[in-house]
């Protein structure tokens, strides 16, 4: 079997390998407790890396996914004592907005969306030093437990980040797989000019591609807040390199245009898995981004395509 | 002198060349003729270096030879004029000219720029071409660095010990005739240093510069003809093995359009550059053909027409409604489509299958608030695919799979499934082989049939005449002349070449 043939089925079976590796060294990995809270407590990076799967299947990127969310869990916690739930629309909505920014820079202006998102990025991050004064902030803890609580808690073992994690992933396939946008997405990774050239207003699809990546940012900052009862500026710093190594291991290429949310679920299981084998096998804290920077180069290396990329610069 | 044996090469599925017998004498012109396909690329492929024969001999002065790579085969004086220019844009004419053998010129690790100059001009007068050395190439006409390019394969006399064989691939192929005619007297007096190859598409160029021509078929060699001994018609009839006649395009069922109705109209327009007063009505059923140079502003018309360009001064009105935003998404809204020049680029999108490509141009007809009915697609696939013959696996094959010819129909497929009433094709049987151009030509009288409008950039002026209503003449932006061409009644080549040179 040639490697062209086995690549789209590499992320499950490295990532049943890492299980099997882990599962091996380490009696305790394979009880189905310890599974639902290690993927429990993966959820917010899995909904920040589902939505910076938008941007890199249109052959982009959004480099501003961790500072987003760094902001909301800021927006969240100093917003929940006066809007309540509602803090919660506002949350995806700063989000949206600011992916929109990104998108308009990206295809309005013709920046590249490593450079718009990177921008947008350092304006999340000052408005969130404004916003917090520059301090880490708590959330009251019974009205987090009134609003939020039920994001957090269990349904006999299954925490409750899973059925939302869930629902996303379902929504977001449903969008790719059957909805027009997410053809066009799927046309602007493969091949902007034919799609182009067949009458579609590519660019109002693409900064859609980042509002969702945005808004989903948003959420994974929400859920991270509640779970941390707080928001900083600074808080989920360490996100973004593990967030492009789920999407890029799980087989949705820089390049874009194939792979998939599904496959960024599997990258995500991947990503998890590797955290927690650090754990066991006592692999530094500092070290752990050293590893992922590692991954994220072989991952790149075997899944981009060369044949659109004429030269890397 | 140059001699190649029973050479075979073969590809997963393809067995591209068979035990091909090829030589090229001393001094020679070798014309090497056949349709896409044919096995002409990968023979040149072979000879270059490029590719490795898994059968037969190369040999060169009946010395077998083994080329790992292009360079391997330079040094032993076998050189490439690429058709699709190798030269860089940003450098001058001398660095291009010596890129990769800069050494000679380097004392201490300096380049002494004046050594090269004056070793590029010598290069220069070989080929007849007057320019400064120093000059960024990009800043040559495409006559020019062709020339260069040549001058660039000829370094190889100083180098190599021994004879030079050239390839050259479809070096005319965007010259006009008098560049052309240069270039074929400097590749006559070049004869004294060296051997040619010559591939070409244009069958009267090809006979009147070749000593011999092989023509190849389905990776075979099927004759060798030499000069005088063969007629074009003879020549095409061996590369395609039938008669190439009137019928080929479809003559026979042009019928006249319907005057009373114009689809798309241009008035008095203007457009960035040096397009201005362009004034054309295009019918239902009408096939208009728009003939001229590469860059005369055919392509810039057509691009206006499909909104991908703004006219800076007159009108332009589709079905009766003047045109106020120009965007693909409105012309494709007022019922026009596009098949570019470039399909791999802007046709299909490879990586996506036959339904969604099929689709691609009326979403909104298969959807209900954004959501896809997946079924009706693949239904309108699977009919479009029996009522056009697609070679395709089934609705879900990926199209960057299907042949030239494949991808041709579907997006053809695409724009008259959704209806399109006006189209505009840009090049359609470019790089397509006999069969496929065939089942092109029946599509487009098909089409007219039915009273679709149709503005045509053709690959050959034959295809021109033979396809088309009227014929518009473009040159340096403007229209120059308007032929009618009814049945019977139909321009020659000479009448249209003389009002585009």
């Amino acid at each position: 079997m040639d490697f062209q043939r086995l690549k789209p089925h590499l992320p499950w079976i490295t990532l049943l390998i890492l299980v099997a590796i882990v599962g091996t060294a380490d009696d305790t990995f394979l009880k189905p407790a310890n599974l639902l809270n290690l993927m429990g407590d993966i959820v917010p990076l899995f909904i920040m890396a589902l939505g910076l799967t938008f941007a890199i299947y249109i052959g982009g990127i959004d480099l501003s996914a961790q500072s987003m969310a760094n902001l909301i869990t800021v927006v969240a916690t100093i917003y929940l004592g006066s809007l309540g739930g509602w803090v919660a629309l506002l949350c995806v909505a700063v989000g949206a907005g600011l992916g929109t920014l990104s998108g308009y820079i990206t295809t309005k202006l013709m920046v590249p969306s490593f450079i718009s998102t990177l921008a947008t990025g350092g304006i999340a991050i000052s408005l969130s030093q404004y916003l917090s004064g520059q301090r880490a902030l708590n959330m009251d803890a019974a009205q987090r437990d009134a609003v939020f609580g039920w994001m957090i808690a269990k349904t006999g073992p299954v925490p409750h980040e899973l059925f939302i994690a869930a629902v996303l992933l379902a929504i977001a396939l449903f969008v790719e797989r059957r909805t027009t946008l997410g053809r066009v997405l799927k046309a602007v990774g493969a091949g902007e000019p034919a799609a182009r050239a067949s009458g579609i207003d590519v660019a109002r699809y693409k900064i859609l591609a980042f509002a969702i990546s945005g808004g989903l940012a948003a959420i994974a900052g929400l859920i991270f807040s509640v779970k941390l009862s707080g928001g900083a500026p600074a808080i989920a710093n360490g996100f973004l390199l593990p967030a492009i190594v789920a999407v890029l291991v799980g087989g949705t290429p820089l390049t874009g245009g194939v792979g998939g949310v599904l496959n960024t679920a599997i990258g995500t299981m991947i990503v998890a898995v590797i955290r927690t084998s650090m754990l066991y096998f006592d692999i530094e804290a500092t070290a752990q981004q050293m590893v992922f920077g590692l991954v994220l180069i072989v991952a790149i290396a075997v899944t981009i395509d060369r044949a659109k990329l004429r030269t890397v610069k | 002198m140059y001699q190649l044996s029973k050479v075979d090469k073969k590809f997963p599925g393809v067995h591209a060349l068979k035990a091909v017998d090829f030589e090229v004498g001393r001094g020679e012109i070798v014309g090497l003729v056949g349709e896409n396909g044919a096995g002409k690329s990968t023979l040149m492929k072979v000879i270059y270096g490029a590719y490795q024969p898994d059968g037969g001999q190369i040999l060169m002065d009946g010395k077998s030879m083994r080329f790992a790579n292009p360079r391997a085969a330079m040094e032993q004086g076998i050189g490439m004029v690429f058709q699709e220019q190798s030269l860089i844009a940003n450098l001058t004419v001398m660095e291009n000219i010596y890129l990769g053998y800069e050494q000679q010129f380097v004392r201490f690790g300096v380049i002494n720029w004046k050594a090269m100059a004056e070793a590029a001009r010598m290069q220069l007068a070989k080929v007849k071409l007057d320019i400064d050395p120093g000059r960024i190439t990009s800043t040559l006409s495409f006559a020019q660095r062709q020339l260069v390019e040549l001058a660039k394969v000829l370094t190889l006399e100083e180098r190599v010990q021994g004879d030079l064989v050239i390839l050259l691939d479809e070096p005319t192929s965007v010259l006009d005739e008098d560049e052309v005619k240069l270039l074929f007297k400097l590749v006559r007096e070049l004869t004294s240093r060296a051997s040619f190859i010559f591939v070409s598409h244009r069958m009267d160029e090809v006979m009147d510069l070749s000593d011999r021509i092989y023509v190849m078929k389905d990776g075979a060699v099927v004759d060798m003809v030499k000069r005088g001994e063969a007629s074009v018609e003879a020549i095409q009839h061996k590369m395609v093995g039938r008669v190439v006649d009137k019928r080929y395009y479809r003559e026979q069922r042009q019928v006249p359009y319907d005057a009373s109705k114009v689809l798309a109209e241009m008035k008095d327009v203007k457009l960035p550059g040096r397009v201005a007063q362009i004034d054309l009505k295009l019918h239902a059923g009408e096939v208009l053909c728009l003939v001229g140079t590469e860059g005369s502003g055919r392509e810039a018309i057509l691009r206006t027409l499909y909104g991908m360009l703004t006219p800076l001064a007159g009108t332009v009105t589709l079905k009766g409604r003047t045109v106020t935003r120009f965007s693909p998404r409105g012309s494709v809204e007022a019922g026009m489509g596009y098949v570019p020049r470039e399909r791999k680029v802007e046709g299909i999108v490879a990586g996506m299958n036959v339904h969604e490509n099929m689709t691609l141009s009326q979403m909104g007809r298969h959807s209900t608030a954004g959501v896809f009915r997946i079924g009706g697609e693949k239904a309108l696939a699977r009919d479009w695919i029996a009522r056009l013959s697609i070679k395709a696996s089934s609705e879900t094959a990926d199209c960057g799979t299907l042949s030239g010819g494949n991808q041709q129909k579907v997006v053809l497929a695409k724009w008259r499934s959704g209806g399109s009433d006006i189209l505009l094709l840009d090049h359609p049987t470019r790089g397509l082989d006999i069969g496929a151009k065939e089942d092109v030509y029946e599509m487009i009288r098909d089409m007219t049939d039915d009273g679709v409008g149709i503005i045509l950039v053709a690959d050959t002026l034959e295809e021109a005449i033979g396809l088309s209503h009227t014929i518009i003449v473009v040159k340096d932006g403007a229209i120059q002349k308007r032929f009618d061409c009814a049945t019977g009644a139909k321009p020659s080549l000479f009448d249209l070449i003389h009002y585009m040179i």
